[in-house]
Protein backbone atom coordinates (compact mmCIF):
# COMPACT_ATOMS: atom_id res chain seq x y z
CA UNK A 1 0.00 0.00 0.00
CA UNK A 2 1.30 3.23 -0.81
CA UNK A 3 2.30 6.16 1.85
CA UNK A 4 -0.98 7.78 3.11
CA UNK A 5 -0.57 11.40 2.95
CA UNK A 6 -0.37 13.29 6.51
CA UNK A 7 -4.16 14.52 6.52
CA UNK A 8 -4.85 10.90 5.74
CA UNK A 9 -3.02 9.66 8.60
CA UNK A 10 -4.00 12.30 10.71
CA UNK A 11 -7.82 11.50 10.06
CA UNK A 12 -7.79 7.57 10.13
CA UNK A 13 -5.32 8.41 14.01
CA UNK A 14 -8.50 10.63 14.90
CA UNK A 15 -11.23 7.71 14.36
CA UNK A 16 -9.00 5.11 15.32
CA UNK A 17 -8.94 6.70 18.52
CA UNK A 18 -12.41 7.80 19.12
CA UNK A 19 -13.69 4.46 18.20
CA UNK A 20 -11.21 2.78 20.63
CA UNK A 21 -12.04 5.09 23.89
CA UNK A 22 -15.29 7.14 23.26
CA UNK A 23 -13.34 10.18 23.65
CA UNK A 24 -12.45 12.07 20.95
CA UNK A 25 -8.49 13.09 20.69
CA UNK A 26 -6.98 16.09 20.96
CA UNK A 27 -3.58 17.32 18.37
CA UNK A 28 -1.38 16.15 21.59
CA UNK A 29 -2.80 12.62 21.51
CA UNK A 30 -2.96 12.18 17.38
CA UNK A 31 1.09 13.98 17.19
CA UNK A 32 1.90 10.99 19.83
CA UNK A 33 0.01 8.12 17.86
CA UNK A 34 1.23 8.84 14.80
CA UNK A 35 4.97 10.35 15.61
CA UNK A 36 4.71 13.65 13.90
CA UNK A 37 4.78 17.25 15.31
CA UNK A 38 2.06 18.64 16.62
CA UNK A 39 2.31 21.92 14.82
CA UNK A 40 1.99 19.27 11.81
CA UNK A 41 -1.05 18.15 13.20
CA UNK A 42 -2.68 21.49 14.09
CA UNK A 43 -2.13 22.33 9.92
CA UNK A 44 -3.65 18.81 9.11
CA UNK A 45 -6.57 20.10 11.43
CA UNK A 46 -7.35 23.36 9.44
CA UNK A 47 -6.76 21.36 6.21
CA UNK A 48 -9.30 19.23 7.28
CA UNK A 49 -11.89 21.40 9.01
CA UNK A 50 -11.32 23.30 4.89
CA UNK A 51 -12.84 19.47 3.73
CA UNK A 52 -15.39 19.87 6.41
CA UNK A 53 -14.32 16.29 7.76
CA UNK A 54 -14.05 18.24 11.20
CA UNK A 55 -14.98 21.12 13.66
CA UNK A 56 -12.15 22.35 15.90
CA UNK A 57 -13.13 23.93 19.49
CA UNK A 58 -13.64 27.22 18.75
CA UNK A 59 -11.48 29.26 20.59
CA UNK A 60 -8.84 25.97 20.96
CA UNK A 61 -7.36 24.76 17.72
CA UNK A 62 -5.41 22.00 19.55
CA UNK A 63 -9.11 20.45 20.21
CA UNK A 64 -11.33 18.70 18.03
CA UNK A 65 -15.17 19.77 18.43
CA UNK A 66 -16.46 17.61 16.11
CA UNK A 67 -15.71 14.74 13.95
CA UNK A 68 -18.51 13.76 12.38
CA UNK A 69 -20.56 11.77 13.51
CA UNK A 70 -18.95 12.01 16.76
CA UNK A 71 -18.89 14.68 19.10
CA UNK A 72 -16.06 15.93 21.18
CA UNK A 73 -18.20 17.16 24.34
CA UNK A 74 -20.87 15.81 26.20
CA UNK A 75 -24.25 16.14 23.76
CA UNK A 76 -28.45 15.27 24.44
CA UNK A 77 -27.49 12.20 22.08
CA UNK A 78 -25.31 9.63 23.89
CA UNK A 79 -25.10 6.40 21.89
CA UNK A 80 -23.88 2.84 24.02
CA UNK A 81 -22.01 0.76 21.40
CA UNK A 82 -18.95 -1.98 21.83
CA UNK A 83 -19.45 -1.63 25.66
CA UNK A 84 -18.62 2.49 25.31
CA UNK A 85 -20.31 5.59 25.64
CA UNK A 86 -20.05 8.04 22.69
CA UNK A 87 -21.51 11.55 22.13
CA UNK A 88 -23.12 12.17 18.33
CA UNK A 89 -23.83 15.76 17.29
CA UNK A 90 -27.20 15.07 16.30
CA UNK A 91 -30.00 12.99 15.90
CA UNK A 92 -28.22 12.15 12.53
CA UNK A 93 -25.25 11.49 13.94
CA UNK A 94 -26.68 9.00 16.32
CA UNK A 95 -27.48 6.87 13.37
CA UNK A 96 -24.05 7.83 11.96
CA UNK A 97 -22.05 6.57 14.82
CA UNK A 98 -24.10 3.40 14.27
CA UNK A 99 -23.37 3.25 10.81
CA UNK A 100 -19.68 4.09 11.20
CA UNK A 101 -19.06 1.53 13.66
CA UNK A 102 -20.82 -1.26 11.46
CA UNK A 103 -22.40 -2.45 15.23
CA UNK A 104 -25.44 -2.84 17.10
CA UNK A 105 -26.41 0.92 19.34
CA UNK A 106 -28.78 2.32 21.32
CA UNK A 107 -29.05 5.79 22.28
CA UNK A 108 -31.26 7.38 25.35
CA UNK A 109 -32.06 10.51 23.67
CA UNK A 110 -35.05 12.60 24.10
CA UNK A 111 -37.83 15.10 22.66
CA UNK A 112 -36.03 18.54 21.37
CA UNK A 113 -38.86 20.05 23.21
CA UNK A 114 -40.06 18.20 25.82
CA UNK A 115 -37.58 16.74 27.47
CA UNK A 116 -39.45 13.11 26.85
CA UNK A 117 -37.06 10.28 27.25
CA UNK A 118 -36.98 8.92 23.22
CA UNK A 119 -34.77 5.99 22.50
CA UNK A 120 -33.32 5.11 19.11
CA UNK A 121 -32.09 1.61 18.21
CA UNK A 122 -29.86 -0.30 15.42
CA UNK A 123 -29.92 -3.74 15.44
CA UNK A 124 -28.35 -5.87 12.72
CA UNK A 125 -27.59 -3.28 10.39
CA UNK A 126 -31.02 -1.63 10.56
CA UNK A 127 -33.05 0.94 12.73
CA UNK A 128 -35.92 0.02 14.72
CA UNK A 129 -38.61 2.47 13.75
CA UNK A 130 -41.06 4.14 15.70
CA UNK A 131 -43.08 7.06 14.36
CA UNK A 132 -40.85 9.84 15.57
CA UNK A 133 -39.55 12.70 13.61
CA UNK A 134 -35.99 15.05 13.06
CA UNK A 135 -36.68 18.17 12.57
CA UNK A 136 -33.82 20.08 9.96
CA UNK A 137 -34.07 23.95 11.27
CA UNK A 138 -31.44 25.14 8.85
CA UNK A 139 -30.82 24.79 5.47
CA UNK A 140 -28.41 22.16 3.14
CA UNK A 141 -26.36 25.11 1.96
CA UNK A 142 -25.97 26.43 5.40
CA UNK A 143 -25.35 23.74 7.69
CA UNK A 144 -21.57 24.31 8.20
CA UNK A 145 -22.51 28.19 8.97
CA UNK A 146 -22.81 27.48 12.30
CA UNK A 147 -22.24 23.74 12.61
CA UNK A 148 -22.71 23.72 16.51
CA UNK A 149 -26.25 24.84 15.80
CA UNK A 150 -27.26 23.10 13.22
CA UNK B 1 -30.72 18.60 14.05
CA UNK B 2 -33.21 17.64 16.92
CA UNK B 3 -35.55 14.13 17.53
CA UNK B 4 -39.39 15.09 18.99
CA UNK B 5 -41.64 12.50 19.47
CA UNK B 6 -44.53 13.77 16.75
CA UNK B 7 -45.01 16.90 14.55
CA UNK B 8 -47.09 18.33 17.39
CA UNK B 9 -43.72 18.89 19.84
CA UNK B 10 -41.51 20.02 16.90
CA UNK B 11 -44.29 22.92 16.41
CA UNK B 12 -44.10 24.03 20.08
CA UNK B 13 -40.52 23.89 19.77
CA UNK B 14 -40.55 26.04 16.30
CA UNK B 15 -43.18 28.31 18.39
CA UNK B 16 -40.96 28.56 21.66
CA UNK B 17 -37.75 29.40 19.65
CA UNK B 18 -39.55 31.73 16.91
CA UNK B 19 -37.82 29.13 13.97
CA UNK B 20 -40.43 28.40 11.18
CA UNK B 21 -41.09 24.93 10.76
CA UNK B 22 -38.95 23.10 7.88
CA UNK B 23 -38.86 19.53 6.48
CA UNK B 24 -39.34 16.71 9.22
CA UNK B 25 -37.18 13.23 8.36
CA UNK B 26 -38.52 10.16 9.64
CA UNK B 27 -36.49 7.58 11.16
CA UNK B 28 -35.75 5.06 7.64
CA UNK B 29 -34.55 8.22 6.04
CA UNK B 30 -32.81 9.76 8.72
CA UNK B 31 -30.74 6.14 8.99
CA UNK B 32 -30.07 5.85 4.92
CA UNK B 33 -28.73 9.50 5.46
CA UNK B 34 -26.49 8.15 8.06
CA UNK B 35 -25.14 5.04 6.06
CA UNK B 36 -24.81 7.31 2.90
CA UNK B 37 -22.60 10.05 5.08
CA UNK B 38 -20.97 7.95 7.52
CA UNK B 39 -20.80 4.06 6.77
CA UNK B 40 -17.19 4.50 5.42
CA UNK B 41 -15.96 7.29 7.77
CA UNK B 42 -13.45 5.14 9.55
CA UNK B 43 -11.65 4.05 5.92
CA UNK B 44 -9.13 5.44 3.94
CA UNK B 45 -11.09 6.35 1.75
CA UNK B 46 -13.66 8.72 3.29
CA UNK B 47 -14.76 11.56 2.50
CA UNK B 48 -17.70 13.92 2.45
CA UNK B 49 -20.16 13.84 -0.30
CA UNK B 50 -19.84 15.97 -3.14
CA UNK B 51 -22.23 18.65 -3.27
CA UNK B 52 -24.22 16.88 -6.30
CA UNK B 53 -23.85 13.60 -4.77
CA UNK B 54 -25.79 15.47 -1.84
CA UNK B 55 -28.67 15.92 -4.11
CA UNK B 56 -28.64 12.73 -5.31
CA UNK B 57 -28.78 11.20 -2.26
CA UNK B 58 -31.29 13.51 -0.60
CA UNK B 59 -33.90 12.82 -4.29
CA UNK B 60 -33.63 9.34 -3.95
CA UNK B 61 -35.11 9.71 0.06
CA UNK B 62 -37.56 11.94 -1.34
CA UNK B 63 -36.07 14.99 0.13
CA UNK B 64 -36.19 17.42 -2.63
CA UNK B 65 -36.41 20.99 -3.29
CA UNK B 66 -34.11 24.19 -2.52
CA UNK B 67 -33.55 23.18 1.21
CA UNK B 68 -31.98 20.50 0.27
CA UNK B 69 -30.31 22.18 -2.43
CA UNK B 70 -26.44 22.45 -1.01
CA UNK B 71 -25.97 25.44 -3.53
CA UNK B 72 -29.22 27.09 -2.91
CA UNK B 73 -28.94 30.73 -2.68
CA UNK B 74 -32.83 31.06 -1.76
CA UNK B 75 -32.09 31.35 1.60
CA UNK B 76 -29.52 33.79 1.73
Amino acid sequence: MPELDLDTQVKLAIYEITAETGSVPNSSQISRKISIEEREVLAAFRRLHAKRLLLPEPGDPHRIRMAPPFSGVPTRFPVETNGRRYYANCVWDVYGIAAALHCNAISRASDGQTGEPLTLEVKNGEPILKPYVAHFAVPAAHWWDDLIFT
Amino acid sequence: MLLFRSEETVNQWCAAHNIPQRPLVNLEQLWQLAVHWYANRLTVESRRPALDEMVSIFESLGLAGPFWDPKSDQWR
